[in-house]
Protein backbone atom coordinates (compact mmCIF):
# COMPACT_ATOMS: atom_id res chain seq x y z
CA UNK A 1 0.00 0.00 0.00
CA UNK A 2 1.39 3.40 -0.96
CA UNK A 3 1.54 6.33 1.47
CA UNK A 4 -1.18 8.27 -0.36
CA UNK A 5 -3.72 5.45 0.06
CA UNK A 6 -2.74 4.99 3.71
CA UNK A 7 -3.20 8.70 4.49
CA UNK A 8 -6.50 8.86 2.54
CA UNK A 9 -7.82 5.76 4.34
CA UNK A 10 -6.92 7.00 7.82
CA UNK A 11 -8.40 10.46 7.11
CA UNK A 12 -11.61 8.91 5.72
CA UNK A 13 -12.04 6.92 8.94
CA UNK A 14 -11.21 10.05 10.98
CA UNK A 15 -13.98 12.01 9.22
CA UNK A 16 -16.46 9.12 9.55
CA UNK A 17 -15.77 9.02 13.31
CA UNK A 18 -17.93 12.16 13.56
CA UNK A 19 -20.97 9.92 13.00
CA UNK A 20 -20.44 8.66 16.56
CA UNK A 21 -19.73 12.06 18.05
CA UNK A 22 -17.47 15.10 17.74
CA UNK A 23 -13.91 14.15 18.70
CA UNK A 24 -10.29 15.41 18.43
CA UNK A 25 -9.41 13.00 15.59
CA UNK A 26 -12.30 14.37 13.52
CA UNK A 27 -11.32 17.96 14.40
CA UNK A 28 -7.75 17.28 13.27
CA UNK A 29 -8.90 15.82 9.93
CA UNK A 30 -11.33 18.71 9.40
CA UNK A 31 -8.65 21.34 10.13
CA UNK A 32 -6.25 19.52 7.81
CA UNK A 33 -8.84 19.59 5.02
CA UNK A 34 -9.43 23.33 5.42
CA UNK A 35 -5.70 24.11 5.64
CA UNK A 36 -4.72 21.99 2.64
CA UNK A 37 -7.62 23.34 0.54
CA UNK A 38 -6.69 26.97 1.23
CA UNK A 39 -2.98 26.31 0.70
CA UNK A 40 -3.68 24.51 -2.58
CA UNK A 41 -5.98 27.29 -3.78
CA UNK A 42 -3.40 29.98 -2.93
CA UNK A 43 -0.57 28.19 -4.75
CA UNK A 44 -2.70 27.49 -7.85
CA UNK A 45 -4.04 31.07 -7.93
CA UNK A 46 -0.55 32.53 -7.49
CA UNK A 47 1.01 30.47 -10.27
CA UNK A 48 -1.93 30.48 -12.74
CA UNK A 49 -3.13 34.03 -12.21
CA UNK A 50 -0.62 36.38 -10.64
CA UNK A 51 2.40 34.85 -12.38
CA UNK A 52 0.89 33.68 -15.70
CA UNK A 53 -1.47 36.56 -16.37
CA UNK A 54 0.34 39.48 -14.73
CA UNK A 55 3.97 39.25 -13.67
CA UNK A 56 5.35 37.15 -16.57
CA UNK A 57 3.59 39.08 -19.39
CA UNK A 58 4.47 42.40 -17.73
CA UNK A 59 8.14 41.77 -16.96
CA UNK A 60 9.17 39.38 -19.76
CA UNK A 61 6.83 40.27 -22.63
CA UNK A 62 6.58 44.01 -21.91
CA UNK A 63 2.77 44.15 -21.95
CA UNK A 64 2.54 47.54 -20.23
CA UNK A 65 -1.25 47.70 -20.59
CA UNK A 66 -1.36 45.25 -17.67
CA UNK A 67 -0.27 48.08 -15.36
CA UNK A 68 -3.94 49.22 -15.34
CA UNK A 69 -5.36 45.98 -13.83
CA UNK A 70 -2.30 45.83 -11.53
CA UNK A 71 -3.10 49.29 -10.16
CA UNK A 72 -6.80 48.44 -9.84
CA UNK A 73 -5.87 45.28 -7.96
CA UNK A 74 -3.54 47.17 -5.62
CA UNK A 75 -6.32 49.70 -4.92
CA UNK A 76 -8.38 46.85 -3.45
CA UNK A 77 -5.88 46.63 -0.58
CA UNK A 78 -6.85 50.20 0.34
CA UNK A 79 -9.75 48.67 2.28
CA UNK A 80 -7.37 47.72 5.08
CA UNK A 81 -6.94 51.35 6.17
CA UNK A 82 -9.65 53.91 6.89
CA UNK A 83 -7.83 56.76 5.08
CA UNK A 84 -7.28 54.79 1.87
CA UNK A 85 -10.47 52.73 1.89
CA UNK A 86 -12.10 55.09 -0.63
CA UNK A 87 -9.61 53.86 -3.26
CA UNK A 88 -11.11 50.38 -3.20
CA UNK A 89 -14.38 51.76 -4.55
CA UNK A 90 -12.84 52.30 -7.98
CA UNK A 91 -11.94 48.63 -8.73
CA UNK A 92 -15.23 47.52 -7.15
CA UNK A 93 -17.12 49.88 -9.46
CA UNK A 94 -15.20 48.53 -12.45
CA UNK A 95 -15.97 44.95 -11.39
CA UNK A 96 -19.67 45.60 -10.86
CA UNK A 97 -20.02 47.62 -14.06
CA UNK A 98 -18.22 45.18 -16.32
CA UNK A 99 -19.72 42.17 -14.54
CA UNK A 100 -23.27 43.44 -14.94
CA UNK A 101 -22.63 44.38 -18.56
CA UNK A 102 -21.41 40.89 -19.35
CA UNK A 103 -23.92 38.99 -17.23
CA UNK A 104 -27.25 40.75 -17.91
CA UNK A 105 -27.60 40.04 -21.67
CA UNK A 106 -26.28 36.49 -21.28
CA UNK A 107 -28.55 35.64 -18.38
CA UNK A 108 -31.55 37.29 -19.99
CA UNK A 109 -31.10 35.16 -23.05
CA UNK A 110 -30.11 31.85 -21.42
CA UNK A 111 -32.26 31.92 -18.29
CA UNK A 112 -35.32 33.85 -19.47
CA UNK A 113 -35.87 34.03 -23.23
CA UNK A 114 -34.67 30.50 -24.10
CA UNK A 115 -36.54 29.02 -21.11
CA UNK A 116 -39.77 30.86 -21.96
CA UNK A 117 -39.57 29.79 -25.60
CA UNK A 118 -39.02 26.18 -24.47
CA UNK A 119 -42.10 26.41 -22.25
CA UNK A 120 -44.35 27.87 -24.93
CA UNK A 121 -44.27 24.94 -27.32
CA UNK A 122 -47.15 23.64 -29.47
CA UNK A 123 -49.69 21.83 -27.27
CA UNK A 124 -50.51 19.32 -30.00
CA UNK A 125 -48.25 16.91 -31.79
CA UNK A 126 -48.00 16.83 -35.59
CA UNK A 127 -50.52 13.97 -35.59
CA UNK A 128 -53.09 16.18 -33.85
CA UNK A 129 -52.90 14.48 -30.45
CA UNK A 130 -52.35 16.57 -27.31
CA UNK A 131 -48.72 16.57 -26.08
CA UNK A 132 -49.22 15.62 -22.42
CA UNK A 133 -45.73 16.57 -21.23
CA UNK A 134 -45.96 20.06 -22.76
CA UNK A 135 -49.40 20.58 -21.21
CA UNK A 136 -48.11 19.50 -17.78
CA UNK A 137 -45.10 21.85 -18.09
CA UNK A 138 -47.34 24.77 -19.10
CA UNK A 139 -49.81 24.02 -16.29
CA UNK A 140 -46.93 23.80 -13.80
CA UNK A 141 -45.41 27.12 -14.92
CA UNK A 142 -48.72 29.02 -14.82
CA UNK A 143 -49.96 27.64 -11.49
CA UNK A 144 -46.55 28.03 -9.80
CA UNK A 145 -46.32 31.63 -11.03
CA UNK A 146 -49.82 32.27 -9.68
CA UNK A 147 -48.67 31.05 -6.25
CA UNK A 148 -46.02 33.80 -6.25
CA UNK A 149 -48.50 36.50 -7.31
CA UNK A 150 -49.12 38.44 -4.11
CA UNK A 151 -50.92 41.54 -5.43
CA UNK A 152 -54.32 39.87 -4.98
CA UNK A 153 -55.68 37.66 -2.23
CA UNK A 154 -55.47 33.96 -3.09
CA UNK A 155 -59.23 33.34 -3.47
CA UNK A 156 -61.43 31.86 -6.19
CA UNK A 157 -59.63 30.86 -9.43
CA UNK A 158 -56.36 32.41 -8.26
CA UNK A 159 -56.60 30.52 -4.96
CA UNK A 160 -57.22 27.17 -6.71
CA UNK A 161 -54.41 27.84 -9.15
CA UNK A 162 -52.04 28.75 -6.28
CA UNK A 163 -52.91 25.52 -4.46
CA UNK A 164 -52.18 23.50 -7.62
CA UNK A 165 -48.92 25.48 -7.88
CA UNK A 166 -47.90 24.38 -4.40
CA UNK A 167 -48.33 20.73 -5.47
CA UNK A 168 -45.94 21.32 -8.38
CA UNK A 169 -43.51 22.98 -5.96
CA UNK A 170 -43.76 20.02 -3.56
CA UNK A 171 -43.05 17.60 -6.41
CA UNK A 172 -39.98 19.67 -7.34
CA UNK A 173 -38.74 19.77 -3.72
CA UNK A 174 -39.32 16.04 -3.38
CA UNK A 175 -37.42 15.28 -6.59
CA UNK A 176 -34.54 17.53 -5.57
CA UNK A 177 -34.40 15.93 -2.12
CA UNK A 178 -34.45 12.46 -3.67
CA UNK A 179 -31.58 13.32 -5.99
CA UNK A 180 -29.65 14.85 -3.08
CA UNK A 181 -30.07 11.66 -1.04
CA UNK A 182 -28.90 9.71 -4.09
CA UNK A 183 -25.88 11.99 -4.41
CA UNK A 184 -24.86 11.65 -0.76
CA UNK A 185 -25.32 7.88 -0.90
CA UNK A 186 -23.09 7.77 -4.00
CA UNK A 187 -20.40 9.69 -2.13
CA UNK A 188 -20.64 7.33 0.84
CA UNK A 189 -20.60 4.26 -1.42
CA UNK A 190 -17.53 5.67 -3.19
CA UNK A 191 -15.65 6.02 0.11
CA UNK A 192 -16.75 2.56 1.32
CA UNK A 193 -15.53 1.10 -1.97
CA UNK A 194 -12.18 2.85 -1.50
CA UNK A 195 -11.89 1.55 2.07
CA UNK A 196 -12.79 -2.03 1.11
CA UNK A 197 -10.69 -2.29 -2.05
CA UNK A 198 -7.69 0.06 -1.97
CA UNK A 199 -7.26 0.45 1.80
CA UNK A 200 -8.27 -2.91 3.31
CA UNK A 201 -8.08 -5.10 0.17
CA UNK A 202 -11.28 -6.93 1.19
CA UNK A 203 -12.80 -6.64 -2.29
CA UNK A 204 -11.22 -6.39 -5.74
CA UNK B 1 -17.98 3.24 27.42
CA UNK B 2 -19.59 3.43 23.98
CA UNK B 3 -23.23 4.46 24.27
CA UNK B 4 -25.33 4.13 21.11
CA UNK B 5 -28.29 6.40 20.44
CA UNK B 6 -31.02 5.82 17.84
CA UNK B 7 -29.20 7.82 15.14
CA UNK B 8 -26.10 5.64 15.63
CA UNK B 9 -28.18 2.52 14.92
CA UNK B 10 -29.46 4.18 11.73
CA UNK B 11 -25.87 4.94 10.58
CA UNK B 12 -24.76 1.46 11.55
CA UNK B 13 -27.63 -0.10 9.59
CA UNK B 14 -26.67 1.88 6.48
CA UNK B 15 -22.99 0.99 6.89
CA UNK B 16 -23.76 -2.74 7.21
CA UNK B 17 -26.06 -2.67 4.16
CA UNK B 18 -23.57 -0.80 1.95
CA UNK B 19 -20.60 -2.95 3.02
CA UNK B 20 -22.69 -6.11 2.56
CA UNK B 21 -23.75 -5.02 -0.93
CA UNK B 22 -20.16 -4.16 -1.91
CA UNK B 23 -18.81 -7.49 -0.63
CA UNK B 24 -21.56 -9.47 -2.39
CA UNK B 25 -20.72 -7.57 -5.61
CA UNK B 26 -23.86 -8.64 -7.48
CA UNK B 27 -24.34 -6.69 -10.68
CA UNK B 28 -27.60 -6.33 -12.56
CA UNK B 29 -28.74 -4.75 -15.78
CA UNK B 30 -30.01 -1.20 -15.68
CA UNK B 31 -31.93 0.69 -18.33
CA UNK B 32 -30.11 3.47 -20.16
CA UNK B 33 -31.87 6.85 -20.09
CA UNK B 34 -32.22 9.05 -23.18
CA UNK B 35 -29.88 11.71 -21.73
CA UNK B 36 -27.05 9.22 -21.22
CA UNK B 37 -27.64 7.70 -24.64
CA UNK B 38 -27.46 11.18 -26.17
CA UNK B 39 -23.99 11.88 -24.72
CA UNK B 40 -22.82 8.45 -25.83
CA UNK B 41 -24.16 9.06 -29.36
CA UNK B 42 -22.51 12.49 -29.49
CA UNK B 43 -19.05 11.14 -28.66
CA UNK B 44 -19.57 8.01 -30.74
CA UNK B 45 -20.56 10.00 -33.83
CA UNK B 46 -17.58 12.38 -33.76
CA UNK B 47 -15.00 11.72 -36.46
CA UNK B 48 -11.52 10.61 -35.36
CA UNK B 49 -9.26 13.56 -34.61
CA UNK B 50 -12.10 15.84 -33.42
CA UNK B 51 -11.29 17.90 -30.36
CA UNK B 52 -13.35 18.10 -27.19
CA UNK B 53 -12.87 20.25 -24.10
CA UNK B 54 -13.34 18.42 -20.81
CA UNK B 55 -13.66 20.85 -17.93
CA UNK B 56 -13.19 19.59 -14.38
CA UNK B 57 -15.50 22.03 -12.60
CA UNK B 58 -15.74 20.34 -9.22
CA UNK B 59 -14.23 20.21 -5.77
CA UNK B 60 -12.22 17.35 -4.35
CA UNK B 61 -14.98 16.50 -1.85
CA UNK B 62 -17.28 15.18 -4.59
CA UNK B 63 -14.59 12.90 -6.03
CA UNK B 64 -16.32 9.60 -5.09
CA UNK B 65 -19.26 10.53 -7.30
CA UNK B 66 -17.38 12.51 -9.94
CA UNK B 67 -14.58 10.00 -10.56
CA UNK B 68 -16.77 7.22 -12.10
CA UNK B 69 -18.45 9.82 -14.34
CA UNK B 70 -15.13 11.30 -15.48
CA UNK B 71 -13.61 7.88 -16.11
CA UNK B 72 -16.42 6.66 -18.40
CA UNK B 73 -16.35 9.86 -20.45
CA UNK B 74 -12.54 9.84 -20.74
CA UNK B 75 -12.45 6.13 -21.65
CA UNK B 76 -15.06 6.55 -24.37
CA UNK B 77 -13.40 9.62 -25.89
CA UNK B 78 -9.90 8.13 -25.88
CA UNK B 79 -11.20 4.84 -27.33
CA UNK B 80 -12.71 6.83 -30.23
CA UNK B 81 -9.37 8.61 -30.87
CA UNK B 82 -10.84 11.99 -30.03
CA UNK B 83 -8.38 14.65 -28.92
CA UNK B 84 -8.95 16.17 -25.52
CA UNK B 85 -8.22 19.54 -23.97
CA UNK B 86 -8.52 19.45 -20.19
CA UNK B 87 -9.33 22.55 -18.17
CA UNK B 88 -10.61 23.34 -14.67
CA UNK B 89 -12.75 26.25 -13.53
CA UNK B 90 -12.37 25.33 -9.85
CA UNK B 91 -8.91 25.17 -8.31
CA UNK B 92 -9.61 21.93 -6.43
CA UNK B 93 -10.57 20.09 -9.60
CA UNK B 94 -7.26 20.92 -11.25
CA UNK B 95 -5.12 18.18 -9.74
CA UNK B 96 -7.93 15.62 -9.94
CA UNK B 97 -8.48 16.29 -13.64
CA UNK B 98 -4.78 16.01 -14.45
CA UNK B 99 -4.47 12.73 -12.57
CA UNK B 100 -7.56 11.17 -14.21
CA UNK B 101 -6.62 12.28 -17.74
CA UNK B 102 -3.12 10.87 -17.40
CA UNK B 103 -4.40 7.62 -15.93
CA UNK B 104 -6.88 6.94 -18.74
CA UNK B 105 -4.50 8.24 -21.45
CA UNK B 106 -1.95 5.65 -20.29
CA UNK B 107 -4.60 2.87 -20.58
CA UNK B 108 -5.11 3.79 -24.25
CA UNK B 109 -1.48 4.60 -25.06
CA UNK B 110 -2.18 8.27 -25.74
CA UNK B 111 0.61 10.81 -26.00
CA UNK B 112 0.60 14.09 -24.09
CA UNK B 113 0.67 17.15 -26.34
CA UNK B 114 -0.54 15.22 -29.39
CA UNK B 115 -3.63 13.31 -28.24
CA UNK B 116 -4.44 15.34 -25.15
CA UNK B 117 -3.31 18.40 -23.24
CA UNK B 118 -4.13 19.66 -19.78
CA UNK B 119 -4.31 23.42 -19.52
CA UNK B 120 -5.28 23.54 -15.85
CA UNK B 121 -7.12 26.16 -13.84
CA UNK B 122 -8.16 29.71 -14.67
CA UNK B 123 -9.89 31.84 -12.05
CA UNK B 124 -12.92 34.04 -12.77
CA UNK B 125 -14.82 31.37 -14.67
CA UNK B 126 -16.98 33.77 -16.68
CA UNK B 127 -13.92 35.64 -17.92
CA UNK B 128 -12.17 32.33 -18.64
CA UNK B 129 -15.11 30.94 -20.70
CA UNK B 130 -15.49 34.20 -22.65
CA UNK B 131 -11.76 34.52 -23.20
CA UNK B 132 -11.53 30.96 -24.56
CA UNK B 133 -14.23 31.92 -27.06
CA UNK B 134 -11.81 34.50 -28.45
CA UNK B 135 -8.54 32.59 -28.12
CA UNK B 136 -7.68 29.46 -26.19
CA UNK B 137 -3.88 29.90 -26.56
CA UNK B 138 -4.08 33.46 -25.24
CA UNK B 139 -6.25 32.40 -22.30
CA UNK B 140 -3.82 29.59 -21.48
CA UNK B 141 -0.36 30.73 -22.65
CA UNK B 142 1.07 27.68 -20.83
CA UNK B 143 -0.30 24.28 -19.93
CA UNK B 144 -0.67 22.91 -16.39
CA UNK B 145 3.00 21.92 -16.33
CA UNK B 146 4.21 25.34 -17.46
CA UNK B 147 4.96 24.29 -21.05
CA UNK B 148 4.24 27.04 -23.64
CA UNK B 149 1.25 26.18 -25.84
CA UNK B 150 3.41 26.67 -28.94
CA UNK B 151 5.18 23.43 -27.96
CA UNK B 152 1.89 21.48 -27.84
CA UNK B 153 1.06 20.16 -31.36
CA UNK B 154 -2.60 19.52 -30.47
CA UNK B 155 -3.17 23.24 -30.00
CA UNK B 156 -1.53 24.32 -33.27
CA UNK B 157 -4.85 24.04 -35.12
CA UNK B 158 -7.09 25.11 -32.24
CA UNK B 159 -7.84 28.78 -31.87
CA UNK B 160 -11.22 28.99 -30.17
CA UNK B 161 -14.58 27.19 -29.85
CA UNK B 162 -14.94 27.13 -33.66
CA UNK B 163 -12.32 24.38 -33.69
CA UNK B 164 -13.96 22.43 -30.86
CA UNK B 165 -16.64 19.74 -31.29
CA UNK B 166 -18.07 20.39 -27.83
CA UNK B 167 -17.51 20.99 -24.16
CA UNK B 168 -18.20 18.42 -21.45
CA UNK B 169 -18.38 20.01 -18.03
CA UNK B 170 -17.78 17.56 -15.17
CA UNK B 171 -19.35 19.45 -12.29
CA UNK B 172 -20.69 19.22 -8.76
CA UNK B 173 -22.17 22.73 -8.69
CA UNK B 174 -23.53 25.46 -10.91
CA UNK B 175 -20.48 26.02 -13.13
CA UNK B 176 -22.05 24.16 -16.04
CA UNK B 177 -24.67 26.94 -16.09
CA UNK B 178 -21.90 29.39 -17.01
CA UNK B 179 -20.76 27.16 -19.85
CA UNK B 180 -24.38 27.24 -21.09
CA UNK B 181 -24.84 30.99 -20.58
CA UNK B 182 -21.54 32.13 -22.04
CA UNK B 183 -20.14 29.23 -24.07
CA UNK B 184 -23.32 27.88 -25.66
CA UNK B 185 -25.46 31.03 -25.89
CA UNK B 186 -22.75 33.44 -27.00
CA UNK B 187 -20.36 31.25 -28.99
CA UNK B 188 -22.67 28.40 -29.99
CA UNK B 189 -20.43 25.67 -28.61
CA UNK B 190 -22.26 22.42 -27.82
CA UNK B 191 -22.25 21.96 -24.04
CA UNK B 192 -22.88 18.63 -22.29
CA UNK B 193 -22.59 17.77 -18.63
CA UNK B 194 -21.55 14.98 -16.29
CA UNK B 195 -22.84 16.06 -12.91
CA UNK B 196 -23.52 14.82 -9.40
CA UNK B 197 -27.07 13.53 -8.84
CA UNK B 198 -27.86 16.49 -6.54
CA UNK B 199 -27.40 18.88 -9.48
CA UNK B 200 -29.58 17.04 -11.97
CA UNK B 201 -32.79 18.95 -11.23
CA UNK B 202 -30.87 22.22 -11.71
CA UNK B 203 -29.89 21.23 -15.23
CA UNK B 204 -33.10 19.48 -16.31
CA UNK B 205 -34.71 22.72 -17.60
CA UNK B 206 -31.62 23.44 -19.72
CA UNK B 207 -31.71 19.91 -21.06
CA UNK B 208 -35.41 20.20 -21.91
CA UNK B 209 -34.87 23.50 -23.73
CA UNK B 210 -31.93 22.09 -25.71
CA UNK B 211 -29.42 24.55 -24.24
CA UNK B 212 -27.66 21.60 -22.66
CA UNK B 213 -27.04 18.94 -25.29
CA UNK B 214 -26.74 15.87 -23.07
CA UNK B 215 -26.27 14.99 -19.41
CA UNK B 216 -25.23 12.03 -17.31
CA UNK B 217 -25.69 12.24 -13.58
CA UNK B 218 -24.57 10.49 -10.44
CA UNK B 219 -23.40 6.95 -9.89
CA UNK B 220 -26.37 5.69 -11.88
CA UNK B 221 -25.38 7.79 -14.89
CA UNK B 222 -21.89 6.31 -14.67
CA UNK B 223 -23.35 2.78 -14.46
CA UNK B 224 -25.51 3.44 -17.55
CA UNK B 225 -22.52 4.73 -19.47
CA UNK B 226 -20.39 1.77 -18.37
CA UNK B 227 -23.05 -0.48 -19.87
CA UNK B 228 -22.94 1.46 -23.16
CA UNK B 229 -19.16 1.26 -23.48
CA UNK B 230 -19.31 -2.36 -22.30
CA UNK B 231 -16.85 -1.91 -19.46
CA UNK B 232 -17.37 -2.47 -15.74
CA UNK B 233 -16.49 0.18 -13.19
CA UNK B 234 -17.41 1.88 -9.94
CA UNK B 235 -20.87 2.79 -11.27
CA UNK B 236 -21.89 -0.82 -11.96
CA UNK B 237 -20.27 -2.05 -8.74
CA UNK B 238 -22.12 0.57 -6.69
CA UNK B 239 -25.61 -0.05 -8.09
CA UNK B 240 -26.59 -2.79 -5.62
CA UNK B 241 -25.32 -0.69 -2.70
CA UNK B 242 -27.24 2.32 -4.00
CA UNK B 243 -30.44 0.32 -4.46
CA UNK B 244 -30.38 -1.21 -0.95
CA UNK B 245 -29.44 2.14 0.62
CA UNK B 246 -32.40 3.83 -1.13
CA UNK B 247 -34.79 1.10 0.04
CA UNK B 248 -33.35 1.59 3.54
CA UNK B 249 -34.03 5.36 3.40
CA UNK B 250 -37.58 4.77 2.12
CA UNK B 251 -38.21 2.33 5.01
CA UNK B 252 -36.84 4.90 7.49
CA UNK B 253 -39.16 7.59 6.10
CA UNK B 254 -42.19 5.25 6.35
CA UNK B 255 -41.27 4.13 9.90
CA UNK B 256 -40.58 7.75 10.94
CA UNK B 257 -44.00 8.84 9.67
CA UNK B 258 -45.81 5.95 11.41
CA UNK B 259 -44.06 6.78 14.71
CA UNK B 260 -44.84 10.49 14.26
CA UNK B 261 -48.54 10.01 13.56
CA UNK B 262 -48.95 7.42 16.32
CA UNK B 263 -47.34 9.79 18.82
CA UNK B 264 -49.58 12.62 17.58
CA UNK B 265 -52.71 10.49 17.94
CA UNK B 266 -51.65 9.35 21.42
CA UNK B 267 -51.04 12.95 22.48
CA UNK B 268 -54.47 13.99 21.17
CA UNK B 269 -56.28 11.13 22.93
CA UNK B 270 -54.47 11.97 26.21
CA UNK B 271 -55.49 15.62 26.06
Amino acid sequence: MDWGTLVAGVLTLAILSFLYRDNPVYKMAESLLIGVSIGYFLVITWSNTVMDLLIVPLTRNGRWSLVVPLLLGLMMFGRFHRKTSVLSRIPIAVLIGSGAGVAIPAMLEARTLKQVSATVSPLFTSSGLPDISIIVVLLGVLTTLSYFYFSREHKGVLGTSAVVGTYFLMIFFGTTFGYTVMSRMSTFIGRVEFLLSDFLHVTQ
Amino acid sequence: MIKLESRHWIFLGLFVLVVGAMVLNISFDIAVTDETQRLYNLIDSLPEGSTLIISFDHEASSLPEIRPLALVVLRHTFSKNIKLIGTALLAEGTGVGYQLMNMVAKEYGKQYGIDYVYLGFKPQYIAAILSMGESIPETFPEDYLGKPVAQLPLLHNVKNYDDIAGVISIADGSLTTHWIEYGASRYGVRVSAAVTAAMMTTYDPYLASGQLYAMIGGLRGAAEYERLINRGGAGKRGMLAQTVSHIYVICLIVVGNIVYFRAKRKKRSNS
